[in-house]
């Protein structure tokens, strides 16, 4: 199984640097992100990273509040309606989810879908019913 | 046997109010006698005689600190100096100290009540009491020394500090009960740890009452599982003589504020209007047998309620809730009066949050808002939106429900907010009209 690191940020100037110069300190490197913004003033920046374990431990002594979060990729196409492909078969899985995002892993010929499965249960068995199987984490992690 | 004076403590309400207006009358008359009210009475034409029903204390003028300040240090007195056999007073750091006066007869009153207080949390004349608190003019002192004497138990006149040489008082006599500050409680049973000794298995402590400093019902369980031993309430102030105030009985739930001794309102700080029962407010009180220095209608400062209904152990004397803030901490948002005590004990209760919190007065879009921060605990976290969202909405709701006004939640992170050590600055008022000097305080 494979993690990202989820960190609570209030929205405020400077606070997503607090996160960035932690990493750059442990030469963390970052492989992916996304931001998610709420109506109430904080938000939720989300990290896939080379070595998740280690920026969640750091992050949290820098005294943020950081926490590792299960994520399944998958491998798609990168042509136009690949996407869509794979969201068709996903959604025939039956698996409903939140956060997502994607990377070119070789252009105009790989890309990875990662879905933020934390609250997902079975998540591999309902895929692989569907004929998807996730990634290998070390693909995953970029190493 | 539940009850010190049980031909007192359990009076009906008309009785008990039969005998209010009675010792209201005397009080005025009494109180007539001091160059303070003597000249105030004539001057608003107040006839002690003419009180028959217990709402006229409306009618009557309201005392506050300031009054006594201003008539340091025997304006307030009714009888001549001869008559005079001790005196309690502040240190008067923020101006001249108050000071309150009792001839022989306050002082037996005040034992006695006392006395009926400490009956009333459960100490009899076999226990051996030990009252770790200052002597001198605080009143914390003396004011339990009489009422140990008077109960019948054993006093042990220990005074402050030096827990080494408490903890040995407590273990070489077998001390049975202790009164203390609760904050000098928690650093007792560091001490207690620190020698090696466990107060539940090396003393024979069976009760502890608390007092003289605000503290959540929070506070008072932790001290409650050091200790091994249920702690009690006391609520009392100089200007009312001292501790024997209020006092909690054995259910814990509020403390019976002896009516037959004191007369109780609650008003609203801003209108001086009564409040409902269970609606905060401010606390103002008139002493009913006091002598040499009675006071009426005494603004205590003190934000407390009414707590509605009967207590199960028998008294009619009603019951004060836990002493909530000052009322010159109240804020009045979208005309709800508010203290931040009661932001704070909705806070303490919800523990996916940390104790510290702003509160932020401000405009926004055109309408004063209550802006409340929040810290998140770290290991409560796990990055999912929607728990953040729900907790949120969690905390907005309790807080509505408390104060009656809705709250702007934001959660903040952990760290970010002054901790609450010393007298940090909980509330913050940023609004138009304050800005442009025209709100009305």
């Amino acid at each position: 199984m494979a993690y990202q690191v989820s960190i609570f940020l209030e929205n405020k100037i400077g606070r997503l640097e607090r996160v960035t110069s932690v990493l750059k300190e442990n030469r963390i490197n970052i492989q992916n992100m996304s931001l998610i913004h709420t109506a109430n003033g904080w938000g939720i920046l989300n990290l896939l990273v080379s070595c998740p374990e280690r920026a969640c431990a750091k992050l949290c002594e820098a005294g943020m509040s950081a926490s590792l979060r299960k994520i399944v990729a998958l491998e798609m196409q990168d042509v136009p309606g690949g996407l869509d492909g794979l969201l068709t078969k996903i959604a025939s899985a039956g698996v409903n989810f939140t956060n997502a995002y994607g990377r070119v892993v070789e252009p105009g010929q790989k890309a990875f879908f990662f879905i933020d499965a934390d609250q997902i249960e079975d998540i591999n068995e309902k895929l692989q019913a569907v004929g998807l199987t996730p990634v290998n984490d070390d693909l995953i992690y970029g190493v | 046997m539940i009850y010190w004076e049980k031909e007192l403590e359990v009076l009906s309400r008309k009785e008990l109010e039969k005998i209010q207006v009675e010792r209201l009358r005397k009080t005025l008359s009494q109180a007539a006698h001091s160059p303070y009210y003597g000249e105030l009475f004539r001057k608003l034409h107040i006839t002690p005689e003419k009180i028959d029903r217990v709402e006229q204390i409306r009618e009557l003028p309201f005392t506050t600190k300031q009054d006594l300040r201003d008539h340091y240090p025997y304006g307030f007195l009714t009888l001549p100096k001869r008559d005079i056999i001790r005196l309690h007073s502040s240190s008067g750091t923020t101006g001249n100290p108050t000071v309150i006066f009792h001839n022989r007869h306050d002082i037996s009153s005040w034992a006695n009540l006392m006395a009926r207080s400490l009956f009333c949390a459960g100490v009899r004349d076999t226990d051996v009491f030990q009252n770790i608190v200052g002597y001198g003019l605080f009143t914390g002192g003396l004011g339990f020394q009489y009422g140990i004497e008077r109960l019948g138990a054993l006093s042990i006149p220990a005074g402050a500090g030096n827990s080494q040489r408490q903890i040995k008082l407590m273990r070489d006599y077998g001390t049975t009960v202790i009164h203390a500050i609760p904050s000098y409680l928690g650093r007792l049973y560091e001490v207690f740890q620190a020698e090696g000794l466990d107060p539940q298995r090396d003393t024979e402590l069976r009760l502890l009452v608390i007092g003289a400093e605000p503290h959540t019902e929070e506070q008072r369980r932790r001290i409650e599982e050091m200790f091994g031993v249920k702690a009690f309430n006391s609520f009392g102030l100089s200007e009312m003589n001292g501790p024997g105030v209020a006092f909690e009985c054995e259910y814990q739930s509020g403390l019976h504020i002896w009516e037959d001794a004191y007369m109780v309102e609650i008003v609203d700080p801003q209108t001086l209007h009564p409040v409902a029962d269970g609606e905060y407010g401010e606390l103002v009180m008139t002493t009913l047998d006091r002598e040499g220095m009675p006071l009426v209608r005494y603004r205590t400062r003190d934000i407390t309620r009414i707590l509605p209904g009967d207590c199960p152990c028998g008294r009619t004397h009603r019951r004060i809730d836990r002493i909530t803030g000052r009322s010159d901490d109240m804020f009045i948002i979208k005309g709800c009066n508010v203290y931040p005590m009661q932001i704070e004990g909705v806070l303490l209760k919800i523990p996916e949050v940390g104790a510290d919190y702003l509160i932020t007065l401000d405009t926004l879009n055109g309408s004063d808002e209550m802006i409340v921060e929040v810290e998140v605990k770290r290991d409560w976290f796990n990055g999912d939106v929607a728990r953040l969202d729900k907790l949120t909405r969690q905390i907005t709701n309790q807080i509505r429900d408390e104060v009656l006004t809705k709250p702007i939640v934001r959660l903040v992170e952990p760290g970010s907010i002054p901790k609450s050590e010393g007298k940090a600055v909980r509330v913050r008022d940023l609004r138009a009209a304050l800005k442009a000097g025209n709100y009305s305080a």
